[in-house]
């Protein structure tokens, strides 16, 4: 099977500048055709790559149809459109950006509500009441659907709706509402609460392949090629390098730093000066036990990539596509 | 064992069909193309299942996705409306699976106004059992609930209103006894300290109060609510959190009437005994229960085979009463599944509540094969 390999990324607003700089930060230009309003365009280098300039909906659909072979997306539109998504797509890595969570709000004033139990109970009882569902606005019907229906909420009925969701229960057009929200500003501004566990979705924007695309030789060996400078820059950024010098360490120095930090050795120098490989999140606890253990001084710096033999973003793909 | 030829399905259904209308079940048709408003009022469940479309004016429609509201609308729109009458239907239904056709043959009676509810629960029982032998069917084992006796056991024991609400609904769900009982979990700021506060004081009072304090920030009714429900909810929740948990006794009534499943003979029995031991008078609901086993044994039904639990519920929230499943002997799918379903007409327009009772066929799943059934 010949035939270039199609990679979608976003066509427009934050998504797409966010896009093309972590693929820019992966030593990988987006060449857009002459101007911005073409929508094919290739990536500087790859001659059997093909970019396509899309809306974050026409990703999903064209990665689900296997019309794309990799794209950027949110995963809350990919198991929002489509059902099985895990059966179609393999969400090869998250990338930092485009956070969001997907929640169940209710107004504040229900000061009786705070779990998806207590919304079940009040649920039952609108209905019993009233005679009537009490009504949810949303745009993400099916991932609603699912959410409440694994939290034996029944007694509600969907309304759907487009834009301004939030508002929907302060204009008397629902009494809740499953939307997406960054910083939740939005929500307290319209007097509503996220429940407890009213979390549907913790999304954020994704390298997604699709299983459904044709997949041959070509295909695959630009895959391999993009995937392990993405892997190499990922691995860059997630880890830092710790270095400090400590006269004396003990037999279970390294050993510690492992079990306690996920710190791996890099050099170690007869003088006690070592260096240490550190996933980015334990990076001040391992200082300051470097400290506890005799350094005087722990520098700290990041790495631009760190390309590996091995390449676990492709051998991830390679395993779903058999 | 695969799916019936298409020629075996139209036998069956014609088989059913003449044995339901031989019975005085006329066939009722209503079209495939159905007002999706009542089944959108069914819950999110079904709606999720519709195939929806719409005509040229932008009038929505949906594939018929079963036949018990067609039904119901067809008979509340005739002449008959609130009188005694029965139908049989037979034809394709419409909703979405994730596994086999979303086309399906559905069959099946429905019962109407008939004030002798447990005749009329033994007769829909009985000929829905009798369709399935002149359809050439398998052999079936019958189970049975009645959400009747739980409602009344409920009524019996001296428990809050909440907590009624909350038995009744972990029921329907076939929920755990522990689940239900747990008290009401949640992380966060409690209000316990609010509560002990209010300990003592007037139930009217802290209610007021409550309604005081969400005056004061504005809030009349939000969210479709008003300030009185949240505030006697709130006062609820929190008594139920603060309280020593469910009382023990009544626990030990629940949980053993919770656990009756045996052959009808022998839970009446244990169910009279329960209600003795624990001086409540359910002897209505009881009484019901063995009409309704007297007119089964009246059929020739042989009650001794079925199997009735308290649990049953097939965690439909609209069955009101009597509910039972019939599945195949070999494996276990669901044959036959049906029940009593006292408020539906009402909710569907009807002026006062119309008894109805009703039992589904699932045409496909009967296991016929060619030459099944001649020496019997």
């Amino acid at each position: 099977m010949t035939g270039n390999l199609v990679l979608a990324v976003p066509s427009k607003g934050r998504l797409q500048e966010n896009a093309a700089a972590f693929f820019a930060r992966a030593g990988l230009d987006l060449i857009q055709g002459r101007g911005a309003r073409d929508y094919r365009g290739r990536i500087a280098g790859f001659d059997t790559v093909e970019v396509a300039f899309l809306s974050a909906s026409e990703i999903v659909t064209q990665l689900a149809a296997g019309g794309a072979h990799l794209g950027i997306t949110g995963e809350d539109l990919i198991r929002e459109t489509v059902p099985d998504a895990d059966a179609k797509f393999e969400l090869l890595a998250p990338l930092g950006f485009g956070h969001a969570n997907v929640v169940v709000a209710v107004p504040q004033a229900w000061i009786d509500v705070k779990t998806m139990a207590d919304l079940e109970d009040v649920a039952a009882a609108y209905r019993a009441k009233r005679g009537e569902r009490m009504r949810v606005a949303t745009k993400y019907v099916s991932l609603t659907r699912r959410f409440f229906a694994a939290s034996h909420v029944t007694d509600y009925r969907i309304v759907e709706s487009t834009g301004a969701t939030e508002g929907a229960p302060a204009a008397g057009t629902a009494e809740l509402i499953v939307d997406i929200t960054t910083t939740g500003a939005t929500l307290a501004a319209n007097a509503l609460k996220v429940l407890d566990d009213g979390i549907i979705l913790r999304s954020e924007a994704n390298l997604v392949a699709s299983l459904a695309a044709p997949w041959g030789k070509t295909q695959r060996e630009a895959a391999r090629i993009i995937l392990s400078r993405i892997a190499a820059e990922e691995v860059a950024r997630t880890t830092r390098e710790v270095s400090a010098r400590i006269p004396e360490v003990d037999v279970e120095f390294f050993a510690h730093a492992e079990v306690l930090f996920a710190a791996r050795p890099r050099r170690h120098l007869t003088d006690g000066w070592l260096t240490l490989a550190c996933p980015t999140t334990k990076v001040p606890a391992l200082a300051d036990w470097l400290i506890t253990q005799g350094a005087a001084e722990v520098t700290v710096s990041a790495l631009d990539y760190i390309f590996a033999a091995e390449n676990k973003l492709y051998d991830r793909l390679l395993a779903r596509l058999g | 064992m695969g799916e019936p030829s298409l020629a075996l399905s139209r036998a069956a259904s014609a088989a059913i069909v003449a044995h339901l209308e031989a019975a005085g079940y006329p066939l009722c048709e209503p079209p495939i193309l159905q007002k999706p408003a009542p089944f959108f009022e069914s819950g999110e469940e079904i709606r999720s299942r519709l195939y929806l479309t719409s005509d040229p004016s932008g009038t929505e429609y949906c594939l018929r996705p079963e036949y018990t509201i067609p039904v119901c609308r067809a008979y509340l729109a005739s002449q008959e409306a609130g009188q005694p009458a029965s139908f049989c239907y037979c034809g394709p239904v419409f909703r979405y699976r994730s596994e086999g056709p979303s086309e399906f043959l559905q069959a099946g009676l429905e019962n109407f106004g008939r004030l002798d509810r447990e005749a009329a629960d033994a007769e829909v029982l009985g000929l829905a059992l009798d369709a399935v032998v002149s359809a050439r069917g398998p052999k079936l084992n019958v189970r049975f609930g009645d959400a009747g006796l739980i409602h009344a056991l409920i009524g019996a024991l001296d428990l809050s209103p909440q907590w009624r609400r909350r038995i009744l609904r972990g029921h329907a769900q076939e929920k755990a006894l522990d689940a239900v009982l747990a008290p009401p979990s949640g992380s966060g700021p409690d209000h316990s300290g609010v509560l002990a506060a209010l300990e003592g004081t007037d139930k009217q009072d802290a209610r007021a109060l409550v309604e005081d304090l969400l005056a004061i920030a504005g809030i009349s009714t939000v969210g479709g609510r008003t300030a009185a429900e949240i505030a006697e909810r709130f006062l609820e929740q929190a008594a139920l959190k603060s309280g020593s948990g469910f009382p023990a006794e009544q626990r030990a009534i629940l949980e053993e009437f919770l656990a009756i499943e045996s052959d009808p003979d022998q839970a009446s029995a244990r169910l009279r005994q329960l209600a003795a031991d624990a001086d409540l008078n359910l002897s209505l609901a009881l009484d019901r229960f063995d009409a309704r086993l007297g007119f089964m044994a009246a059929r020739g039904l042989d009650v001794a085979e079925f199997r009735f639990a308290t649990r049953f519920a097939r965690n439909l929230d609209y069955y009101t009463g009597f509910v039972f499943e019939a599945r195949d002997d070999l494996d276990d799918k669901p044959i036959i599944g049906g029940g009593r379903y006292d408020a539906l007409l009402r909710a569907l327009g009807a002026e006062t509540d119309i008894p109805a009772v009703g039992a589904a066929i699932w045409v496909e799943r009967l296991r016929i094969s060619e030459n099944a059934g001649w020496w019997r």
